[in-house]
């Protein structure tokens, strides 16, 4: 309710040549957007008791569930200083681990299997820009 | 002309090039990330050295593979491969996880070979007619025609609070659509000053971290995607499902009209396609949990785009979308100018190359039977090394689209929002519906609106539009009808379902 507030507040910055058309427009979603919320937020106090319980069982197994999308925001974040093959060489044996992996060959031939195959099929066939590292 | 045109395509080479193309569509569409439209680009310059026959039925080949591939990945990891495939994940997913991946492999590879043949077809006989009709085609139909596809959003209701829910999520999609320049009048909108954010939210980070990375976060603390692994034997001799015809029928008609209208899309067309597919399903209440019927409509839709897209292409020299547009420019770079003179003076090369759509079906048609059931098995795959891989393609395809880690971002803040959206009972189909559909809608009204000096008569005063009207009409009402009739039987003490 509060986007759908702050977007119809945010049409009125618009110039004037667009206020009929696509101002009106994004005025159109944000009323909407906000009588849809309000009516959404009725039926949610109606019946939250039994809700509550079942909308807080986010995932069965935390620890992986975090732990993947944190090795995921750091593998974006060391992209680009590593470069594509140096942070994966880093991800994937971590993030296998993480979910559970235990033979390192497996772990291991995975990591060279996937890599070599971006290398011949996107970097070398396709000549797909990938990540280039910008620390040495 | 057209027994000239069959001897240049029964060339060797000329049959060579046909079955490269069409493998390494396949391959190619099956990446998440790597779409038809950039494997069509990259061979233009390969095609200089090629002769101009050999290189647009490479380019061609390539486009009806890539169509069929995008399902692949798709249907066994929730992992649209192209954006066209995302109406085909919504049930071939479910299908997989119920040990039946390799069924959902058949249906699709089946359904989008009868699409892809019959708007080959439709492009063959009567390419100048419905090319004309396509142009008739202004703002206030693009408009309505929007809003055909977000009636779809309706439909993926189950019932009274998720109907809600679901509308909710469509209108939260095309205002993510709004994000960027103002197509009226070029002003910057929610870019935060970000310059990768000027031409909106990209649209493939933000489908691969809806449907890919958030399925890959799901799936951790699991075994393997089927639930059931003692049912995965089944999958090699399944019988087709009996009454795909009529889905499969309606998809490759939806799929070559919306092809043909300029600027619409596969993703369009598929979606389409599996609206009203739903719309005329008896086992309405399998959808979403895994009915062939839908993978069936979805995928006839978005190949029988194929042949629709290369109709104004052709004839006029308007791309139908953006794959027909990089082959535009191959046909250009080879001095062939779009026009009647493609169909005479240049007549022997032009109809080569669209017979060659229907060997490109045949081709991907055996491609996928015969390697369906070893495809399947990818669902069998540990998820302990299965989901670090995924992801890492994710992350790649969320990256070479325009060679941003800001996409990236995109890409993992869509994919944690879907997983809280999902479990509070949001639709992420809608949602994806109204982020494919805004820049449409928003562009179609504006425009309309002008042109009809403010007056909102001006989306009721053509036939067209009326026709659009009356499909929105018939697409509305029974949706509505069932979640009234569900919300109203439903018990007191009943809790509303959270699962769209």
């Amino acid at each position: 309710m509060v986007l759908a507030f702050l977007l119809y507040r945010s049409t009125a910055a618009y110039p004037d040549s667009v206020q009929g058309s696509t101002a009106m427009y994004i005025r159109f979603l944000a009323v909407s957007l906000g009588l849809l919320c309000a009516v959404e937020t009725g039926l949610w106090l109606k019946s939250r008791e039994k809700e509550i319980s079942e909308k807080l069982n986010i995932t069965a197994a935390p620890m992986r569930f975090w732990g993947l999308f944190i090795e995921l925001v750091i593998y974006s974040l060391l992209l680009e200083p590593l470069g594509f093959y140096l942070a994966s060489v880093l991800f994937l044996p971590v993030a296998m681990v993480t979910q559970g992996a235990k033979k390192p060959i497996t772990i291991g031939l995975t990591t060279a299997g996937v890599l070599l195959f971006v290398f011949l099929v996107f970097e070398k066939l396709l000549v797909v820009p990938l990540p280039e590292r910008l620390w040495f | 002309m057209i027994v000239e045109s069959l001897y240049a395509l029964m060339a060797p080479f000329s049959l060579l090039a046909v079955v490269i193309g069409t493998v390494s569509g396949v391959l190619v569409g099956g990446m998440p990330g790597l779409t038809a439209t950039m494997a069509v680009a990259l061979l233009i310059p390969v095609t200089f050295a090629l002769e101009p026959l050999t290189g647009l039925l490479l380019m061609g080949g390539v486009y009806c593979g890539a169509m069929y591939g995008g399902s692949i990945p798709a249907i066994l990891l929730r992992t649209p491969g192209t954006p066209a495939a995302v109406a085909t994940a919504l049930e071939g997913y479910p299908m997989t996880q119920k040990g039946q991946g390799g069924l959902a492999l058949k249906v699709s590879v089946i359904a989008s070979f009868v699409g892809g043949t019959f708007s080959a077809l439709v492009l063959l006989l009567v390419a100048p007619i419905l090319a004309k009709f396509a142009l008739t085609f202004g703002p206030p139909e693009y408009f309505l025609l929007a809003l055909v596809g977000l009636a779809g959003i309706v439909s993926m209701a189950d019932d009274g609070s998720s109907l809600i829910k679901a509308l909710i999520s469509g209108l939260i999609g095309l205002i993510l659509a709004v994000v960027g320049t103002d197509p009226m009048s070029g002003m910057l909108r929610y870019t935060l000053n970000i310059p990768d954010l000027f031409d909106g939210i990209a649209f493939m980070p933000a489908l691969i971290g809806l449907f890919s990375i958030s399925q890959m976060l799901e799936l951790t603390g699991t075994g393997s995607i089927v639930a059931d692994t003692s049912v995965i034997t089944q999958i090699k001799r399944e019988p087709m499902p009996k009454g795909l015809g009529k889905f499969i029928g309606t998809g490759s008609l939806v799929g070559t009209i919306v092809g043909i209208l300029p600027g619409e899309g596969a993703t369009i067309a598929a979606f389409l396609s599996y609206n009203v597919a739903r719309q005329r399903s008896k086992n309405k209440d399998l959808f979403g949990k895994g009915n062939p019927e839908g993978i069936a409509a979805a995928e006839a839709g978005n190949n029988g785009c194929v042949g629709g897209s290369l109709i104004p292409t052709l004839t006029l020299g308007i791309p139908g979308n953006s794959v027909a547009a990089a082959l535009l420019g191959g046909l250009l770079v080879h001095g062939l100018i779009p026009g009647p003179e493609l169909f005479t003076k240049h007549g022997v090369m032009t109809y080569a190359f669209i017979l060659s759509l229907f060997l490109a079906n045949i081709v991907f048609l055996m491609t996928g039977l015969f390697m369906a059931p070893y495809f399947a098995r990818i669902s069998l795959t540990p998820t302990s090394l299965l989901i670090p891989v995924v992801c890492l393609f994710s992350v790649l395809g969320s990256y070479a689209m325009n060679n941003s880690i800001l996409d990236i971002s995109v890409a993992l803040i869509c994919g944690i929002a879907a997983v809280f959206l999902h479990k509070t009972g949001f639709s992420l189909g809608a949602l994806i519906l109204g982020l494919i559909l805004g820049p449409i809608a928003e562009t179609g009204f504006a425009q309309a609106l002008i042109m009809g000096h403010g007056s909102y008569s001006i989306f009721f005063n053509r036939p067209q539009s009326l026709s659009l009207w009356f499909i929105i009409f018939l697409l509305l009402i029974p949706p509505v009808y069932q979640s009234i009739k569900r919300y109203r039987s439903r018990p007191e003490t009943e809790v509303p379902c959270t699962e769209t």
